[in-house]
Protein backbone atom coordinates (compact mmCIF):
# COMPACT_ATOMS: atom_id res chain seq x y z
CA UNK A 1 0.00 0.00 0.00
CA UNK A 2 1.29 3.46 -1.11
CA UNK A 3 2.07 4.98 2.00
CA UNK A 4 1.69 9.04 2.92
CA UNK A 5 5.15 10.24 2.18
CA UNK A 6 4.95 8.01 -1.66
CA UNK A 7 1.80 9.79 -2.03
CA UNK A 8 3.58 12.99 -1.44
CA UNK A 9 6.38 12.20 -3.89
CA UNK A 10 4.61 11.23 -6.66
CA UNK A 11 2.27 14.06 -6.76
CA UNK A 12 5.36 16.24 -6.57
CA UNK A 13 6.86 13.98 -9.76
CA UNK A 14 3.70 15.30 -11.65
CA UNK A 15 3.74 18.28 -10.43
CA UNK A 16 0.07 18.20 -8.94
CA UNK A 17 -1.39 21.25 -7.86
CA UNK A 18 -3.69 19.48 -5.81
CA UNK A 19 -1.03 17.74 -4.03
CA UNK A 20 0.47 21.00 -3.14
CA UNK A 21 -2.61 22.81 -2.53
CA UNK A 22 -2.64 20.35 0.26
CA UNK A 23 1.18 20.49 1.58
CA UNK A 24 0.72 24.29 1.97
CA UNK A 25 -2.18 24.09 3.77
CA UNK A 26 -0.78 21.47 5.75
CA UNK A 27 2.75 22.76 6.62
CA UNK A 28 2.41 26.01 5.67
CA UNK A 29 2.71 27.70 9.23
CA UNK A 30 5.19 25.23 10.80
CA UNK A 31 7.07 26.80 7.23
CA UNK A 32 6.78 29.99 8.83
CA UNK A 33 7.63 28.85 11.89
CA UNK A 34 10.56 27.44 11.38
CA UNK A 35 12.18 30.77 9.00
CA UNK A 36 11.32 32.92 12.14
CA UNK A 37 13.79 30.92 14.30
CA UNK A 38 16.06 30.71 11.54
CA UNK A 39 15.90 34.40 10.58
CA UNK A 40 15.43 35.28 13.79
CA UNK A 41 12.77 37.55 12.09
CA UNK A 42 9.42 37.97 11.17
CA UNK A 43 9.60 40.40 7.87
CA UNK A 44 10.86 38.91 4.58
CA UNK A 45 9.83 35.77 5.43
CA UNK A 46 6.42 35.08 3.35
CA UNK A 47 8.45 35.99 0.37
CA UNK A 48 10.71 32.88 1.23
CA UNK A 49 7.42 31.05 1.98
CA UNK A 50 6.14 31.29 -1.64
CA UNK A 51 9.65 30.99 -2.90
CA UNK A 52 9.74 27.92 -0.89
CA UNK A 53 6.53 26.56 -2.49
CA UNK A 54 7.51 27.66 -5.70
CA UNK A 55 11.38 25.85 -5.64
CA UNK A 56 8.96 22.85 -4.56
CA UNK A 57 6.64 22.96 -7.47
CA UNK A 58 9.63 23.10 -9.99
CA UNK A 59 12.38 20.41 -8.69
CA UNK A 60 9.66 18.55 -6.27
CA UNK A 61 11.14 15.09 -8.15
CA UNK A 62 13.92 15.29 -5.81
CA UNK A 63 11.81 14.10 -3.04
CA UNK A 64 12.09 10.23 -2.78
CA UNK A 65 8.77 9.31 -0.62
CA UNK A 66 10.97 7.56 1.78
CA UNK A 67 11.45 9.89 4.41
CA UNK A 68 9.31 12.46 6.54
CA UNK A 69 8.17 15.35 4.35
CA UNK A 70 8.81 18.07 6.79
CA UNK A 71 12.91 17.82 7.24
CA UNK A 72 12.83 18.12 3.37
CA UNK A 73 10.70 20.88 3.28
CA UNK A 74 12.81 22.40 5.93
CA UNK A 75 15.82 21.73 4.25
CA UNK A 76 14.76 23.42 0.90
CA UNK A 77 13.55 26.66 2.80
CA UNK A 78 17.01 27.14 4.74
CA UNK A 79 18.85 26.90 1.06
CA UNK A 80 16.41 29.66 -0.22
CA UNK A 81 16.94 31.48 3.04
CA UNK A 82 20.62 31.08 2.56
CA UNK A 83 20.64 32.41 -0.98
CA UNK A 84 18.27 35.50 0.30
CA UNK A 85 21.03 36.33 2.73
CA UNK A 86 23.58 36.31 0.28
CA UNK A 87 21.85 38.39 -1.64
CA UNK A 88 20.85 41.09 0.61
CA UNK A 89 22.27 43.25 2.87
CA UNK A 90 19.82 43.30 5.27
CA UNK A 91 20.91 39.82 6.29
CA UNK A 92 24.57 38.32 6.58
CA UNK A 93 26.51 35.20 6.59
CA UNK A 94 28.93 33.58 8.69
CA UNK A 95 30.42 31.29 6.14
CA UNK A 96 33.18 30.17 8.72
CA UNK A 97 30.96 27.76 10.41
CA UNK A 98 29.06 25.60 8.32
CA UNK A 99 26.76 28.16 6.68
CA UNK A 100 25.61 29.37 10.27
CA UNK A 101 22.80 31.87 9.79
CA UNK A 102 23.15 35.20 11.87
CA UNK A 103 20.48 37.49 11.53
CA UNK A 104 20.73 41.31 12.20
CA UNK A 105 17.30 42.99 12.68
CA UNK A 106 17.47 46.44 13.48
CA UNK A 107 17.63 47.26 17.47
CA UNK A 108 14.63 49.48 17.10
CA UNK A 109 12.14 46.93 15.78
CA UNK A 110 10.41 44.37 18.22
CA UNK A 111 11.78 40.97 18.60
CA UNK A 112 8.78 38.45 16.26
CA UNK A 113 9.56 35.95 19.87
CA UNK A 114 8.35 39.15 21.85
CA UNK A 115 5.10 39.32 19.85
CA UNK A 116 4.45 35.75 19.65
CA UNK A 117 5.00 35.08 22.99
CA UNK A 118 1.70 33.55 24.68
CA UNK A 119 2.75 31.42 27.88
CA UNK A 120 4.67 33.45 30.45
CA UNK A 121 7.72 31.45 29.87
CA UNK A 122 7.85 32.38 26.26
CA UNK A 123 7.94 35.55 27.41
CA UNK A 124 10.57 35.38 29.79
CA UNK A 125 12.49 33.28 26.90
CA UNK A 126 11.56 35.70 24.30
CA UNK A 127 14.76 38.36 24.55
CA UNK A 128 17.20 35.52 25.11
CA UNK A 129 16.12 33.60 21.86
CA UNK A 130 16.64 36.49 20.11
CA UNK A 131 19.85 36.86 21.06
CA UNK A 132 20.93 33.56 20.77
CA UNK A 133 23.05 32.42 18.26
CA UNK A 134 20.85 31.45 15.32
CA UNK A 135 22.53 28.01 14.69
CA UNK A 136 21.38 27.04 18.48
CA UNK A 137 18.39 28.60 18.08
CA UNK A 138 17.64 26.48 14.90
CA UNK A 139 18.45 23.58 16.42
CA UNK A 140 16.12 23.83 19.00
CA UNK A 141 13.52 24.74 17.65
CA UNK A 142 13.37 22.20 15.12
CA UNK A 143 13.91 19.90 17.89
CA UNK A 144 11.43 21.01 20.51
CA UNK A 145 8.68 23.05 18.14
CA UNK A 146 8.96 20.98 15.12
CA UNK A 147 9.87 17.36 16.71
CA UNK A 148 12.63 16.41 14.04
CA UNK A 149 15.15 14.14 15.41
CA UNK A 150 18.59 14.53 15.34
CA UNK A 151 19.08 13.03 12.34
CA UNK A 152 16.91 14.65 10.35
CA UNK A 153 18.21 18.09 12.09
CA UNK A 154 21.78 17.03 11.25
CA UNK A 155 19.93 16.30 7.12
CA UNK A 156 18.50 19.94 7.08
CA UNK A 157 21.78 21.88 8.49
CA UNK A 158 24.34 19.74 6.97
CA UNK A 159 25.85 19.20 9.89
CA UNK A 160 27.40 15.94 11.94
CA UNK A 161 24.66 14.87 14.45
CA UNK A 162 27.29 15.46 17.36
CA UNK A 163 27.36 18.78 16.22
CA UNK A 164 23.38 19.33 16.22
CA UNK A 165 23.31 17.70 19.96
CA UNK A 166 26.70 19.65 20.81
CA UNK A 167 24.31 23.03 19.87
CA UNK A 168 21.43 21.75 21.73
CA UNK A 169 23.05 20.96 24.63
CA UNK A 170 24.34 24.54 24.62
CA UNK A 171 21.20 26.53 23.78
CA UNK A 172 19.92 24.73 26.76
CA UNK A 173 22.92 25.60 28.97
CA UNK A 174 22.12 29.32 27.52
CA UNK A 175 18.58 29.65 28.38
CA UNK A 176 18.14 27.60 31.08
CA UNK A 177 19.09 29.87 34.31
CA UNK A 178 16.50 31.88 33.71
CA UNK A 179 14.76 28.85 35.21
CA UNK A 180 17.03 27.81 38.16
CA UNK A 181 16.31 27.88 41.24
CA UNK A 182 12.90 28.34 40.75
CA UNK A 183 9.84 25.98 41.68
CA UNK A 184 8.91 24.20 38.85
CA UNK B 1 29.02 13.63 45.82
CA UNK B 2 31.32 15.84 43.94
CA UNK B 3 30.67 18.68 41.15
CA UNK B 4 31.58 16.03 38.45
CA UNK B 5 29.41 13.33 39.52
CA UNK B 6 26.37 15.89 38.78
CA UNK B 7 27.85 17.12 35.92
CA UNK B 8 27.64 14.06 34.58
CA UNK B 9 24.00 13.21 34.77
CA UNK B 10 23.18 16.70 33.74
CA UNK B 11 25.15 15.88 30.65
CA UNK B 12 22.43 12.91 30.68
CA UNK B 13 19.27 15.06 30.94
CA UNK B 14 20.67 16.83 28.28
CA UNK B 15 21.03 13.57 26.36
CA UNK B 16 17.87 12.28 27.10
CA UNK B 17 16.08 15.77 26.04
CA UNK B 18 18.22 16.11 22.91
CA UNK B 19 16.92 12.10 22.55
CA UNK B 20 20.26 11.05 21.99
CA UNK B 21 20.72 8.85 25.70
CA UNK B 22 21.15 5.29 25.62
CA UNK B 23 18.43 2.77 27.50
CA UNK B 24 21.22 1.89 29.75
CA UNK B 25 22.37 5.40 30.76
CA UNK B 26 18.72 6.56 30.91
CA UNK B 27 18.03 4.02 33.67
CA UNK B 28 20.79 5.20 35.18
CA UNK B 29 19.59 8.52 35.44
CA UNK B 30 16.17 7.85 36.38
CA UNK B 31 17.60 6.22 39.57
CA UNK B 32 19.70 9.20 40.56
CA UNK B 33 16.56 11.52 39.40
CA UNK B 34 14.67 9.48 42.34
CA UNK B 35 17.04 10.32 45.22
CA UNK B 36 19.14 13.94 43.87
CA UNK B 37 17.54 17.20 44.28
CA UNK B 38 20.03 19.55 42.50
CA UNK B 39 19.85 17.27 38.99
CA UNK B 40 15.97 16.91 39.86
CA UNK B 41 15.70 21.06 39.66
CA UNK B 42 18.68 21.46 36.58
CA UNK B 43 15.62 18.80 34.90
CA UNK B 44 13.18 21.28 35.71
CA UNK B 45 14.40 24.03 34.59
CA UNK B 46 15.23 22.26 31.09
CA UNK B 47 11.68 21.36 30.69
CA UNK B 48 10.46 25.42 31.72
CA UNK B 49 12.99 26.19 28.59
CA UNK B 50 11.56 23.40 26.16
CA UNK B 51 7.97 24.19 27.40
CA UNK B 52 8.69 28.05 26.56
CA UNK B 53 9.98 27.69 23.13
CA UNK B 54 6.63 25.87 22.43
CA UNK B 55 4.98 28.95 23.65
CA UNK B 56 5.08 30.71 20.98
CA UNK B 57 2.78 31.61 18.27
CA UNK B 58 3.51 33.40 14.96
CA UNK B 59 0.65 35.17 13.16
CA UNK B 60 0.33 34.70 9.35
CA UNK B 61 -0.90 37.11 6.56
CA UNK B 62 -4.25 35.36 6.26
CA UNK B 63 -3.75 36.05 2.82
CA UNK B 64 -0.48 34.70 2.34
CA UNK B 65 -2.32 30.96 1.79
CA UNK B 66 -4.38 32.33 -1.28
CA UNK B 67 -1.25 34.72 -2.61
CA UNK B 68 1.03 31.26 -2.47
CA UNK B 69 -1.67 28.83 -4.22
CA UNK B 70 -2.15 31.46 -6.60
CA UNK B 71 1.32 32.06 -7.66
CA UNK B 72 1.97 28.20 -7.88
CA UNK B 73 -1.00 27.28 -10.16
CA UNK B 74 0.33 30.56 -12.39
CA UNK B 75 3.49 28.30 -12.23
CA UNK B 76 1.92 24.93 -13.34
CA UNK B 77 -0.04 26.77 -15.83
CA UNK B 78 3.36 28.04 -17.83
CA UNK B 79 4.86 24.66 -16.81
CA UNK B 80 2.11 22.47 -18.80
CA UNK B 81 1.94 24.92 -21.37
CA UNK B 82 5.33 24.98 -22.28
CA UNK B 83 5.82 21.54 -22.04
CA UNK B 84 3.70 19.85 -25.12
CA UNK B 85 5.19 23.11 -26.98
CA UNK B 86 8.98 21.55 -26.28
CA UNK B 87 7.72 18.06 -26.74
CA UNK B 88 6.45 18.68 -29.93
CA UNK B 89 9.94 20.64 -30.59
CA UNK B 90 11.83 17.91 -29.86
CA UNK B 91 9.90 15.09 -31.59
CA UNK B 92 10.32 17.12 -34.97
CA UNK B 93 14.10 17.47 -34.79
CA UNK B 94 13.94 14.11 -33.80
CA UNK B 95 12.15 12.91 -36.85
CA UNK B 96 13.70 16.09 -38.90
CA UNK B 97 17.68 13.76 -38.08
CA UNK B 98 16.12 10.29 -38.86
CA UNK B 99 15.19 11.81 -42.10
CA UNK B 100 17.95 13.38 -42.74
CA UNK B 101 20.02 10.30 -41.72
CA UNK B 102 18.03 8.19 -43.52
CA UNK B 103 18.45 10.45 -46.94
CA UNK B 104 22.62 10.54 -46.23
CA UNK B 105 22.86 6.89 -45.88
CA UNK B 106 20.44 6.52 -49.26
CA UNK B 107 22.64 8.56 -51.01
CA UNK B 108 26.39 7.36 -49.85
CA UNK B 109 24.62 3.82 -51.29
CA UNK B 110 23.70 5.37 -54.66
CA UNK B 111 26.97 6.74 -55.14
CA UNK B 112 28.49 3.55 -54.02
CA UNK B 113 26.51 1.43 -56.15
CA UNK B 114 27.54 3.83 -58.86
CA UNK B 115 30.97 3.24 -58.58
CA UNK B 116 30.46 -0.35 -58.00
CA UNK B 117 28.56 -0.39 -61.51
CA UNK B 118 30.96 1.49 -62.90
CA UNK B 119 33.46 -0.93 -61.97
CA UNK B 120 32.03 -3.92 -63.03
CA UNK B 121 30.97 -2.78 -66.46
CA UNK B 122 34.36 -1.35 -67.39
CA UNK B 123 36.40 -4.04 -66.16
CA UNK B 124 35.04 -7.20 -65.97
CA UNK B 125 32.24 -6.37 -69.03
CA UNK B 126 34.87 -4.32 -71.23
CA UNK B 127 31.95 -1.89 -71.44
CA UNK B 128 32.82 1.81 -73.49
CA UNK B 129 33.65 3.69 -70.25
CA UNK B 130 32.50 6.94 -71.48
CA UNK B 131 29.31 5.24 -72.04
CA UNK B 132 28.96 3.79 -69.02
CA UNK B 133 29.97 7.26 -67.17
CA UNK B 134 27.83 9.05 -69.13
CA UNK B 135 24.89 6.14 -68.38
CA UNK B 136 25.58 6.27 -64.86
CA UNK B 137 25.49 9.69 -64.36
CA UNK B 138 22.16 10.05 -66.24
CA UNK B 139 20.26 7.15 -65.14
CA UNK B 140 21.34 6.37 -61.59
CA UNK B 141 23.15 8.92 -59.72
CA UNK B 142 21.65 12.54 -61.17
CA UNK B 143 18.03 11.36 -60.27
CA UNK B 144 18.80 9.80 -56.67
CA UNK B 145 21.23 12.85 -56.19
CA UNK B 146 18.04 15.34 -57.00
CA UNK B 147 15.79 13.33 -55.62
CA UNK B 148 17.57 13.56 -52.42
CA UNK B 149 18.14 17.06 -52.45
CA UNK B 150 14.19 17.67 -52.77
CA UNK B 151 13.20 15.45 -50.30
CA UNK B 152 15.50 16.95 -48.03
CA UNK B 153 14.15 20.84 -49.05
CA UNK B 154 10.53 19.51 -48.49
CA UNK B 155 9.11 20.33 -44.92
CA UNK B 156 8.87 16.70 -42.77
CA UNK B 157 4.76 17.74 -42.15
CA UNK B 158 4.44 17.29 -46.19
CA UNK B 159 6.54 14.27 -46.31
CA UNK B 160 3.29 12.77 -44.25
CA UNK B 161 5.99 11.67 -41.54
CA UNK B 162 5.49 14.26 -38.41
Amino acid sequence: MESDTERIALGLRQKDVAVLEKLVEQYQYRLVRYLVSLLGRRDGVDDLVQETWLRILERGESYDGRSRFEPWLFRVARNIALDAMRKRPMFSLNSNEEDVVRSSPGSSEPSPYTLAARTQDAERLAHSLQALEPAFREALMLRFQEDLSLQEISAIVGAPVSTVASRIYRGLATLRPQFEGEPA
Amino acid sequence: MNLNFHESFQRMVDESLAGTISAEKQQSLREHLSTCVPCQEYLSASNRVIAGLSGFSFEVDPTLNAKVLAALRLQAQQVSSAQPRRLQLMRRHIVEYKVGAAFSVALLLSIVGSAFVYEVATLLLHFDTAQVRTDVLIFWLLPSFCATLCLLATPSEKRGIA
